[in-house]
């Protein structure tokens, strides 16, 4: 066969010369006949692959439109869903512009690693978790790491916390009059894993450890910006949408003004059941959404009793919790609530809801939020921003103090000590900070 | 070579044997290439060695003190309570390096190997066809891609087994399952590894239709896998991760949850498919133009 070498070079240079020698050499013609043919595999395969992606992600036309619904019909049928009983899968990711922190390794050090870097990592990176439900007194959470999880299980009046990471368990007994409450209450994030050291009640206070920072179910975030939905909000309906496998009205809400950094917030309603399916906040003139949280995929089957069974595993260190759950709701604090809210310390944003309501300025998305220097706000920021040098380098000094600046929110921290935010550009921020 | 001799000798038996059954479809083909892969000493030291893996963590913690909780790879703080957990271990610690190196052993030799020995001729005298030659090499580069995984978690189990308690084993979720089942799981995650594998075997096929080095093919293999994964820790690449064949090799820890998350294997079998396709379609455009000169 060596001695065809020549032949071939002969056949790629015309293909008149392929022709005569293939007639005349016919005893090598199956292997070496048009060799540029035995390469259309290899050409045509990636063409297939690369088309079927882009087939992929193309919107997939379903048959007929969804009934037309106005905004109102639309909120009704979001606030009057019932259902209670699902399971699924949550993605939430968010780019808010903070530095990228490097991908948690699958073997992490400490157990006892800074709240503050797990709480970056919720800002900054996506999280996956897997959610089942079963009516409103039996919940499972559980958020997937790579080779971790993190499990929030409640079975009516029992809570469990589970952290694979260090086998470690925590319990809580829900008093008789929070049963109904949610799981994880909006505008909370619950521990996985608490922090024995610390005096208050783990289960409370926004970024508690920041150790299992929950991903909030789209519900509770529709619910969320809805009740920030005011005169000041334009809502209209854009086309629909499908969201894990289900068609759904899209509400969109957008602030009249232009003086926020909010550009839209979009829930996606499911149109059979009004289930908030997901919600996707964009900054001002961003492409892409800054915040996102929404099924990726959805069953509306009754979970696995099993499932709600939860018995720490032998070996795990377990914790009993003392309830200290409040019967109502916290009070929202003024500042719009965005998930950019958590980059504060838990003590800033216990002392900014006890103090802070009256300094407040603007209102509906321009609401800027002062913390006066006397909280002591101020110094656990700077704390905060000593014990960790990634968000050190996140704040730029501007004139009058230092900026924490993400795509949806803006915190600065001036130099006598007082803390203005809000989801407002930076110069309003400095105003607001130089302003009698 | 020592074992030069003995695989000439066998690519004969295997032209006999392939002339034979030329209408067969290829399986008695099949048969022999497997026999002469593991009748190989160097696929035999290359299983032994992967084996030596659980039986190196097992021995180590048998000896040394506790693990603390949360230091080292995970599952390593519970081999002491569950010998099970030693084979979750290895086969941790084995996949970014080990079984992509003992992998890109066996598929850069695919081709490479028959050239570099001057068999390869012979096997195509034959009328074997060289579709089918490459299809029979491809099938038993992926029995070693089931093999060695296999043999990390058989060899996990036993020793953890021999040195250690067995008893129920607690998955990432927290829940608790029996040793059978957990045995079971074991079985699970070595499938779920030969699937990943499979992407890299294809691009080492491909790699040893390239060349008449054995090495060459086999170092370069290696290399792929290496780059894949540094690639994959670059955040700046985001885009690029999802298409990278090494993305999902640690995903097998989602099939130690409950209830098992199929997700990760699902999207690994389609991207390992792909990785398949391309290059198994590279391999055959190379190997059916190449011109065989040994």
């Amino acid at each position: 066969m060596g001695s065809n070498d020549g032949d071939k070079s002969a056949m790629n240079r015309s293909s008149n010369h392929r022709t005569s020698h293939g007639i005349r050499d016919r005893g090598v013609k199956h292997v070496i006949q048009r060799p540029w043919l035995r390469w259309v595999p290899a050409v045509a395969v990636p063409a297939v692959i690369a088309g079927g992606v882009l087939a992929g992600t193309l919107p997939a036309r379903a048959g007929d439109p969804l009934p037309e619904k106005t905004p109102a019909e639309v909120i009704a049928l979001l606030a009057s869903h019932k259902t209670h009983t699902f399971s699924g899968t949550i993605e939430q990711t968010s780019e808010l512009g903070l530095p990228e922190l490097p991908a948690a390794p699958p073997t992490s050090g400490p157990a006892s690693a800074d709240g503050v870097a797990s709480l970056l990592e919720f800002l900054t990176g996506g999280h996956t978790a897997r959610v089942f439900f079963d009516g409103p007194g039996k919940a499972r959470i559980q958020v997937v790491d790579r080779l971790a999880e993190r499990d929030i299980i409640r079975n009516n009046k029992d809570v469990w916390f589970y952290s694979s990471k260090d086998n470690s368990a925590a319990h809580l007994t829900l008093p008789d009059f929070a049963r109904d409450l949610p799981l994880t209450d909006p505008g909370q994030t619950v521990p996985g894993q608490p922090d024995p050291s610390r005096a208050g009640p783990p289960a409370l206070g926004p970024g508690g450890t920041g150790k299992t920072p929950v991903p909030h179910t789209p519900g509770e975030l529709a619910e969320k910006f809805l009740a920030m939905a005011d005169s000041t909000t334009a809502i209209t309906v854009g086309p629909e949408v499908e969201t894990a496998g289900r068609r759904a009205y899209n509400l969109l809400l957008e602030p009249r003004t232009e003086r926020t950094l909010m550009g839209q917030v979009a829930v996606a309603v499911d149109a059979e059941t009004g289930l908030p399916l997901s919600v996707k906040v964009t900054a001002r003139g961003a492409a892409g959404p800054a915040f996102s949280a929404g099924f990726s995929s959805l069953s509306l089957e009754t979970p696995d009793e099993a499932l709600f069974d939860f018995a720490p595993p032998p070996g795990s260190t377990v914790e009993e919790l003392q309830s200290s759950h409040p019967a109502t709701k916290p009070p929202v604090s003024g500042l719009p609530g965005s998930p950019g809210t958590y980059i504060t310390p838990d003590r800033l944003a216990k002392d900014v809801r006890g103090s802070a309501r009256q300094y407040l300025s603007g209102s509906g998305w321009e609401t800027v939020l002062e913390v006066p220097a006397q909280s002591g706000a101020g110094s656990s920021l700077d704390t905060l921003l000593t014990r960790s040098p990634l968000l050190a380098q996140a704040a730029v000094v501007v004139p009058g103090g230092r900026l924490i600046s993400t795509s949806l929110l803006n915190v600065l921290l001036t130099d006598d000590g007082r803390i203005f935010a809000g989801m407002v550009p930076p110069e309003r921020l400095q105003a607001a900070s130089t302003a009698p | 070579m020592p074992s030069s001799a003995s695989s000439e000798s066998a690519g004969f038996t295997r032209t006999t044997a392939a002339a034979a059954t030329r209408r067969g479809p290829g399986l008695s083909l099949l048969a022999s290439e497997l026999r002469v892969l593991f009748g190989r000493r160097r696929t035999w030291a290359l299983l032994l060695a992967l084996a030596a893996i659980p039986v190196l963590i097992a021995v180590a913690v048998r000896i040394s003190s506790a693990v603390p909780a949360g230091r080292g790879p995970a599952f390593l703080d519970r081999i002491t309570q569950n010998g099970l957990f030693v084979a979750f271990t290895a086969m941790l610690v084995s996949v970014p390096l080990f079984l992509p190196l003992t992998v890109g052993v066996v598929a850069g030799d695919t081709i490479a190997g028959e050239a570099n020995l001057g068999t390869l001729r012979y096997l195509l005298v034959a009328p074997t066809g060289r579709v089918r030659l490459l299809l029979v090499k491809y099938a038993a580069a992926l029995a070693f891609c089931l093999a060695a995984p296999l043999t990390v978690g058989l060899a996990g189990a036993a020793i953890g087994a021999a040195l250690f308690p067995v008893g129920p084993v607690t998955l990432l979720s927290g829940d608790v399952i029996e040793p059978p089942q957990a045995f079971l799981r074991i079985l699970l995650i070595a499938a779920y590894l030969a699937i990943s594998l499979a992407g890299l075997s294809a691009v080492g096929l491909f790699l040893s239709t390239l060349t008449v080095v054995p090495v060459g093919a086999m170092a370069a293999t290696v290399v792929v896998s290496v780059v894949s994964q540094v690639l994959d820790q670059l955040p700046q690449l985001e885009w690029l991760h999802p298409w990278l064949f090494s993305h999902y090799w640690l995903g097998f820890g989602d099939l130690l949850r409950q209830p098992v998350l199929w997700d990760s294997l699902v999207h690994n079998a389609w991207l390992q498919a792909g990785y398949v396709a391309v290059f198994g379609a590279l391999a055959y455009g190379r190997f059916v133009t190449k011109d065989v000169l040994s």
